[in-house]
């Protein structure tokens, strides 16, 4: 981690270029997928559909239904869902402030899937404790949508 | 590995601490209040530096346009976002080799114990989970195997790690989309998910506790003695 020898314009490149590669590698392909998709949702009518539907719940966020799929595409891989929120911005389904409250929420619960592999299973926790770790990010986001909207409540 | 076992001799650089202070006052969006407009601090400031792409001459629109739509217009978004990715984690970069999770376990090693009831030894594994999502896995298994750790404290540790994973990075990189929209500064945004990271870690914890006491460890197989 200390880098006494290299200087700070090597590793700051070094940094920008791992940067370059997310953009590429991660962010582009998620949305592509997600722009798309929303396209597809709402050319097809389903968007309405899924709206109408989740309005009660994603209601006591302060949020449309619609914006439920943003944290089902988050809950696949961050990077979709955050993605997924853009999209629905972009399309005037939520406001700045909606899109808000949604951007940690989608970190928080974001990959569980593939980060399942990459670090419950890497650091061996215990079996039986299994649906407990996989329940928390969710109620973390849960939480954090709550708390995003209070901390918009008090400083925006 | 090493890193865990020489992390308490290892002494904390000016640099370290400067490198730590720097990044999270040029995240958190501090120095780019109106009352600083006209000074040079908004120099020091992340979302300053990003800067803005310029408009189409003739037109109030960037190269993006307006009134895109679908997987073009995804990935027109996409090439606006990049630079400041690229920034971001050029920033991290050099404040890592310059020492600053060093100082952040310095900081956040006391508070382990208590809030998380996870022992101090962890607190590299702890900071280095802010910006990579295997390496503080990788590590935390070390910890156990070496019986640094209990494997009840790993369960609390996991929940930690496992929501909003590698927040700093994964904020910026797979956030990127929301970064322009979000009317919150990006460092209150990584705040708020660090916050409910560690209060659902404590939830862990109390529901590990309260099973324990049900459940007794008895059998030896599990390694988790206290």
């Amino acid at each position: 981690m200390q880098a006494n020898n290299t200087n700070i314009v090597e590793e700051f490149v070094k940094g920008a270029k791992k940067g370059l590669y997310i953009g590429l590698e991660m962010i582009a392909p998620a949305m592509v997928l997600a722009y798309a998709l929303i396209t597809f949702l709402k050319i097809t009518g389903l968007m309405n559909y899924i709206g109408d539907a989740l309005n009660p719940v994603m209601g006591l966020f302060g949020l449309p239904g619609e914006s439920a799929v943003a944290l089902l595409a988050a809950f696949f891989a961050k990077a979709a869902g955050c993605a997924a929120a853009a999209s629905l911005f972009a399309e005037g389904k939520i406001d700045a402030i909606q899109a808000t409250v949604l951007f940690p929420a989608c970190v928080t619960m974001g990959t569980l899937i593939g980060h399942f592999a990459r670090i419950v299973l890497v650091s061996g926790a215990n079996k039986k404790f299994y649906p407990l770790l996989f329940a928390a990010p969710i109620i973390d986001a849960v939480v954090v949508m709550f708390l995003t909207r209070i901390i918009i409540a008090l400083f925006h | 590995m090493t890193d865990t076992n020489d992390q308490n001799t290892y002494k904390v650089t000016w640099k370290g601490w400067l490198s730590l202070i720097f990044i999270c006052v040029s995240f958190s969006g501090l120095l780019a209040m109106d009352k600083l407009a006209n000074t040079p601090w908004r120099a020091l400031d992340f979302s300053v530096l990003v800067g803005k792409f310029g408009t189409i001459a003739g037109s109030k629109n960037i190269f993006q346009g307006a009134g895109g739509i679908g997987a073009r217009e995804g990935f027109l978004f996409t090439l606006t976002l990049i630079p400041t990715v690229m920034l971001a984690l050029g920033f991290i970069q050099v404040c890592e080799s310059l020492g600053a999770l060093r100082a952040a376990e310095k900081l956040f090693r006391p508070f382990l114990r208590p809030f998380l009831n996870v022992p101090g030894v962890a607190g590299l594994a702890f900071v280095s989970s802010f910006t990579s999502s295997d390496v503080g896995a990788v590590m935390t298994k070390e910890l156990v195997d070496n019986k640094m750790m209990t494997d009840d404290e790993r369960t609390i540790f996991v929940s930690y790690q496992y929501a909003g994973s590698a927040v700093v990075t994964n904020t910026f990189g797979t956030g990127a989309p929301l970064l322009p929209i979000s009317v919150l500064p990006v460092g209150v945004i990584i705040a708020l998910i660090f916050v409910c990271k560690v209060f659902g870690a404590m939830l862990v914890r109390c529901y590990i506790s309260y099973y324990r006491k049900k459940n007794p460890l008895v059998e030896g197989g599990d390694h988790a003695g206290q």
